[in-house]
Parts: C-alpha cells; structure tokens; sequence
C-alpha cells in the first residue's frame, strides 16, 4: 500500500530552507558553517483554495547544522542536517468545562537531511550555478500519539536548480548584490513534483559587517501526486502545497569569521501551508 | 567559547519553553437538551409501549438525570415512571419528559394517538444539506433513515468534498464544534457524487448533527444538523 507523510512540518521546512544561496561557489578549502534555530507556531494556515482556516496551535522547531564546503574552486557540497526537530500540536480542550478532548502530542527526532552540489557554471560578471540535491529521508514521519506528526516525510527527492546572479555598488562603501534561482523538485511516494523559483536581494553595512537581505521564495506544486481521493492509503497526509514566501534576514560579523544571523519568513500566499511567520537565529563561521 | 555557550544556551531556551504542549479550547458550549429518543405514531387501544429519552448536557455529552413523565390527558394515554405507556381509550394526548438541570427545566414532548389493536411505528427519515464550515469545498444533501439496525445517511449526487486535507473522517456528534464522545461512521473515502453510510447499533434520535472532521490536523471542516 502507498503511503504518504507529509504535513505543514514539511512545508515549513521547505520554507525555511528555500535554497538559495546565489551562484557563487566557495573557494577550494573554505567553508561556511551555521549553527541555527528555526521554529514557528501557527494557528491557521491556508487551505487548498489559498484562503485562511483555523487549526489546533502547532509548532515546529528545528535545530540544524549547514555546511558550504568549497571541494574545488567551482564545485562546492552542501549539507542541511537538522538534527534535532521536533514538531507539537497543542492539546485540544472543552472551552465550556475544560475536560480533554484531545490530547496534545509531539514527536521530537532527527529533519530531513538535504544533500547538494553546485557547480559554478560560468565565473563572469553574473555567474552562474547548477545545483544538484537530494532530500534524505531521515526523519520521523509516523510519531505523536495519533501518528500525525512528522520530523520528515519520508520521502526521497531529487532536485536541480540553476542560480545567477551578479554583485554592484550601490555607494563605493556599500556593495551589493541580487541573485534569482529556478529549478525543479522531483518527489517520490506519490508527492508531486515542484517547481521553484526566487529572488534576493541583499546589501552590505558598517564596513560589509553586516548584510542584510531579502528573499521572495516560490514553490509551485504540479499537483500530479496523490490526493485523499486517489491514494489507497488510509494515512495520506496533505499533498500538492504551494507558496509564495518573503523573508528578511541579517548577518553580522562579529570577527572577521564569525557572526550571528537573525530572520524572519512567511508565506504571503498559500496552499496547504501553515499561515504564520517563521523565526530563525544562528551563528556562523564563514571560513572566507 | 562564552560566546558560543550563551547562543547555544539562546537555543534552548527556545526549544524546551517554547516548545511546551500547551491547551486551545474549543466554543463548545450548547443548550442541555433532553430528548426522546424512541418514537411511536399509533399506540395500541390497551396497548403497552416503552418510551426513552436522553439528557445531553451543555457540552452535548449524555448524562444520566431523574427524568419525570407527564401525559396531557390521563383519560387517554397513562405513563408510568419509566416511560412506559398504556392506551387507555381512543384519542390523543402529547406525552412530555422533563428534569431539572441547573435550575431550568428541560424537557420534550411527543404527539401519540390511540386507536386499532396494534402500535404503529413509522419508518423516521429526514433530508438536509452538509454545509463547509471552512474554505473547504464540502456541500451536499442527505437523507437521513432509520433501519431496523441502526440508521442509514444516504448522500446526494450534488456532494463535493476537497481531497485536499487528509484523513477526513465523518462523525454523529451531539456537538457541532466538538468529537468529543461522537460516533464516528468513517472515513471519507467518496470526494464526490452519491454514496451511503449504513450505520448499526444507532438510534435514529441519538445524534443532533454530522460534524466532518480532518483527524490529523484536528481541524473541523463541515457539519450539517439533523432536524428532528
């Protein structure tokens, strides 16, 4: 029998890590590593005809490595392990009696981990990349009392996405840069593929000490997976989620090497996908 | 390294308080209600014939309350104090069950005549409409029967459902907002068109509404009221 995993703790994840990242490779040898917390809680999210419900209050927090590491100066391998994520749904109560009705539930386990390579396909003025990836299924996609809670989706991925991209000065201490990607997400289990594409845009403060920056972020569903209608298994989870997300993010360089990063995510417009923002804080050490 | 233990710290403050299982509470207050659930057109002149009747609390949830029985005309119909009736001549009379629940009365009558030598129990059905209660598609009329066995809820060609959410399962809940102590028929495996549910072991009067429900979100998505 078929069976599908996937809830709004995938879409979040996908949100979260919208890979972009431009087309710049990193430099044989040098590497950027991030240690960061992203979580949201929502009680709504978008349904199936873009239009906001109501839901028992989720949260999803997810604690993971990223690692850029330069293999030559055109191929760089990338790496997100959340390594701990964990994913809770309130409990649900008589608003009249306060008595149980159902019982909260959480799972709490290794993400999904993404394995890329990108290869810088050209080195001019606006370069650009291919990148290769692959979603492992490492995650939890059965947990919780009810069996509705996922750290992953069970799922193994394939992608490819093509970036460029180009760096200016908006003022000669101020540089710049904007990059755009598209690509394509080919999904198994009866998940439908995706097609994805952004934008971002992201400048250079206080001596390039700090960078801040935009993302738009789209992931469009070919809605040619299973549905509750087509699949034979009683365990479907939700299918066919689609997005358009902005968020802002910033990081500052505390040393040279090191810094921390702050930002903030959400969907704009949406299908099947939880209608709240998401927060993340890290710290990395860019090995430039 | 202080640096890296106060961020690492940073996270799981985060992670261990915000993360807690916390409590949503759900509108679920209704009106008590007592109700009889056992039906009769025609009692039996000398006939005998056992009514029941049930007493939902504010959160729809059964609960067992001293129930008194009263006949509008003793001359026709006598009932005892369980609910038991005799047809003592031809006519008729309105049969009514009360109780006291906070200090209100809660009560329900049925019409009954007496006539013939048999009782007469009419097959009961009702139509209505499944109406969304989200920005789900989820539409279609229904009728609702009584069986030998329990009930029938036979639905219409004009049923659409979304196939979007997963586990959709369809319920007889006493509380349109709540599952709680509901009966639940199924899972929804039809997303459009005619199809039907043949339900045992419950009583055509049991239930006040079909509550549609998405079980692995826990999110409500349509209901409709079964007007008895």
């Amino acid at each position: 029998m078929k069976k599908i995993a996937y809830t709004w703790t995938i879409i979040l994840v996908a949100v979260q890590l919208s890979f972009a990242g431009g087309p710049w490779t990193k430099t044989k040898g040098k590497y950027y590593i991030k240690l960061s917390q992203w979580w949201t809680i929502f009680d709504q999210h978008y349904t199936d005809t873009g239009l906001i419900d109501p839901n028992v209050t989720t949260g999803v927090f997810n604690t993971s490595i990223f690692l850029e590491y330069g293999i030559t100066n055109r191929l760089t391998g990338v790496v997100n392990a959340p390594f701990l994520s964990r994913n809770y749904m309130n409990n649900i109560r008589s608003g009249t009696t306060g008595e149980l009705i159902i019982p909260g539930a959480a799972v709490n386990g290794l993400g999904d981990i993404d394995l890329i390579l990108k290869y810088g396909l050209s080195t001019s003025s606006v370069p650009v990349s291919v990148s290769i990836g692959f979603g492992i299924p490492t995650g939890i996609t059965a947990g919780g009392s009810q069996e509705n809670l996922q750290t992953g989706d069970g799922e193994f991925n394939q992608f490819i996405q093509f970036d460029a991209g180009t760096g200016f000065q908006i003022s000669p201490k101020v540089p710049a840069y904007i990059s755009a990607y598209t690509g394509l997400n080919n999904r198994t289990n009866g998940f439908s593929d995706e097609f994805r594409y952004g934008l971002e845009f992201g400048v250079g403060l206080l001596n390039q000490k700090l960078w801040l920056n935009t993302k738009l972020t789209s992931v469009e569903s070919f809605k040619n997976g299973d549905t509750a209608e087509t699949a034979t298994s009683t365990s479907i989870f939700a299918n066919n989620t689609e997005f358009l997300s902005i968020g802002l993010e910033a990081n500052y360089y505390v040393t040279e090497r090191l810094g921390v990063s702050i930002g903030t995510a959400t969907a704009i417009r949406g299908e099947i996908i939880a209608a709240a923002p998401s927060y993340s804080i890290g710290v990395f050490y860019d090995f430039k | 390294m202080k640096n890296l233990t106060t961020i690492i710290g940073f996270f799981a403050i985060i992670f261990f308080f915000q993360s807690c299982i916390k409590d949503d509470f759900i509108d679920d207050l209704t009106d008590a209600e007592l109700r009889i659930t056992t039906s009769i057109d025609t009692l039996a002149f000398e006939g005998e014939f056992q009514l029941e009747a049930r007493f939902l609390n504010t959160i729809g949830q059964q609960e067992n309350v001293p129930i008194e029985w009263e006949s509008s005309n003793q001359e026709i119909i006598t009932v005892d104090a369980s609910g038991k009736l005799f047809g003592v001549s031809v006519g008729n009379a309105i049969i009514t069950a009360s109780t006291v629940y906070e200090d209100e009365i809660v009560r329900d009558s049925i019409f009954i005549a007496v006539a013939g030598n048999v009782n007469v129990q009419s097959v009961q059905s009702i139509f209505g409409v499944i109406e969304t209660t989200t920005f789900y598609t989820l539409e279609g009329d229904f009728q609702f029967i009584e069986t030998p066995t329990g009930v029938t809820l036979k639905i219409d060609d004009n049923y659409e459902a979304s196939s979007s959410l997963p586990g959709l399962y369809v319920y007889l809940s006493n509380n349109r907002n709540s599952i709680s102590g509901a009966h639940e028929i199924s899972e929804v495996t039809t997303f459009s068109g005619s199809h039907e549910y043949d339900i045992d072991g419950v009583g055509f009067n049991d239930y006040n509404y079909i509550v549609y429900f998405c079980k692995p979100f826990n999110v409500k998505v349509g209901d409709a009221e079964l007007n008895f």
